[in-house]
């Protein structure tokens, strides 16, 4: 069972804005997080230094522009969780998976250097799905 | 069906409804561990995960479905909500509740079923002869020990035989999609195990590895399997698997799709049933 936090905001918008610099502020940029990261390799950065990858992964998180390779690191996150075990600042409150989602949602919506990935079929797809399996009783009561 | 137990929600998300029979069955076994279950799900219950690109549009999806969910705890008693996806669970855990007042809890229906194994264990009646690979992903674990919950599951199945998998990136395949060769890589490097491992089934864990391995389903003499699937299979149900024979080249009856909209169902559906299996991006030495 998963306890779940009391809400520190009054919307996931205004607790991510929060968060954000709350994080990168936790963060010592001390790479730890990004050689624990199983994508690092397979977007080209075998040979980035940690530390200055982690510098840039501040400055995403609080809507600040960062080296292109960040970026790409950033961009590349697909919440493996290994950076969670791997930071030393995990006990004083960094949840590193959670800075470099913030980190990624700034890239997109802040310094705008990932793209958005917009998919208007995303949710007209799903409901086709369901209409083609569920019964006329389960689209009402699941959906 | 009315049951008689402790009332949960059961969320099973937006992309779990591509795999009905999926649902239905979690929804049995949930209630088969003495649960009174009321399944939610779908776009009006969106976590807003998928859209990053949309702060002010997510942030409004996430109370929404926080505000259903606390009208279900204070109306229904509906105190635990359950959850399916791994990233609607780290959504909600995370982001969702830290920014709406969250009347519940979350748990994951393995960790659930596993706390009730001891009521489903004299279901198990059936042998399930087969030799299965577990296809399995690194993340999550951060929230919930999805691997290990799944294989103390599956290891009370008589007769089924378990071997545990590579472990790959991500939390499941659809994170690897955005990145360039990776979910090939990581279908091959599984498929492979699978073969060396003299396995006839891949168990997956989520929908969207199931969606990504369907199409694979009979080569090489293996089977694609789910892990609710299996669990069904041993209390003497054979549950149909529609999307899996879909990807294989079948296709809805013409009265559901006529009800689903044609014109949408040949524009929207049928892309992503006819799309190869990344199988074949990956390794040319392992197809025809």
């Amino acid at each position: 069972m998963t306890k779940l936090t009391a809400a520190r905001a009054n919307s996931t918008e205004a607790y991510l804005a929060e968060a954000g610099g709350e994080l990168a502020a936790l963060c010592t940029a001390c790479g730890a997080c990004f050689s624990a990261c199983p994508m690092v390799a397979r977007v080209g950065l075998g040979r980035a230094d940690p530390k200055s990858m982690t510098e840039g992964l501040r400055r995403l998180a609080v809507g600040q522009s960062a080296h292109p390779d960040t970026v790409a690191w950033v961009g590349a996150c697909t919440k493996s969780g290994q950076c969670v075990e791997a930071c030393p600042e995990r006990s004083a409150g960094l949840d590193a998976m959670l800075l470099i989602r913030i980190a990624k949602q700034r890239a997109i919506n802040h310094s705008r250097q990932l793209p958005a990935k917009q998919d208007p079929t995303y949710f007209p797809r799903i409901k086709i799905f369901a209409r083609l399996q569920l019964s006329d009783e389960e689209l009402a009561k699941w959906l | 069906m009315a049951v008689e137990g402790e009332p949960i929600t059961f969320w099973f998300g937006c992309n779990m409804l591509r795999h009905a029979e999926m649902i239905r069955i979690s929804i049995l076994l949930l209630e088969r561990a003495g649960y009174d279950v009321r399944a939610a799900g779908g776009p009006a219950y969106c976590c807003g995960t998928a859209h990053d690109h949309q702060p002010r549009g997510a942030s409004n999806m996430a109370a929404r479905t926080v505000s259903r969910f606390n009208a279900a705890a204070e109306k229904e008693g509906r105190g635990t909500v359950v959850t399916w996806c791994p990233s609607c669970h780290m959504h909600m855990s995370d982001i969702m509740a830290p920014g709406n007042a969250a009347a519940f809890d979350i748990t994951h229906i393995t960790e659930l079923i596993t706390q009730r194994a001891h009521r489903l264990v004299p279901q198990l009646i059936v042998p399930v002869r087969r030799r299965a690979l577990v296809h399995r992903h690194m993340g999550f674990a951060t929230h919930v020990p999805i691997n290990e919950r799944v294989m103390d599951l599956l290891s009370l199945i008589p007769g089924l035989e378990l071997v545990a998998g590579p472990a790959h990136p991500g939390h499941m395949c659809s994170a690897l999609a955005a990145v360039p060769g990776a979910l090939p890589d990581t279908v091959h490097e599984t498929w492979t195990a699978a073969v060396a491992n003299r396995a006839d089934t891949v168990c997956t864990i989520f929908h969207s590895c199931h969606r990504e391995y369907s199409a694979l389903d009979g080569r090489d003499r293996i089977s694609v399997r789910n892990w609710v699937q299996l669990v069904a299979q041993a209390m003497g149900i054979e549950a149909s698997d529609a999307y899996r024979e879909w990807r294989k080249g079948g296709a809805p009856d013409i009265a559901a799709i006529e009800r689903a909209e044609q014109s949408k169902y040949h524009a929207l559906v049928e892309p992503e049933l006819r799309k190869p299996s990344p199988l074949l991006a990956a390794a040319p030495k392992l197809v025809e």
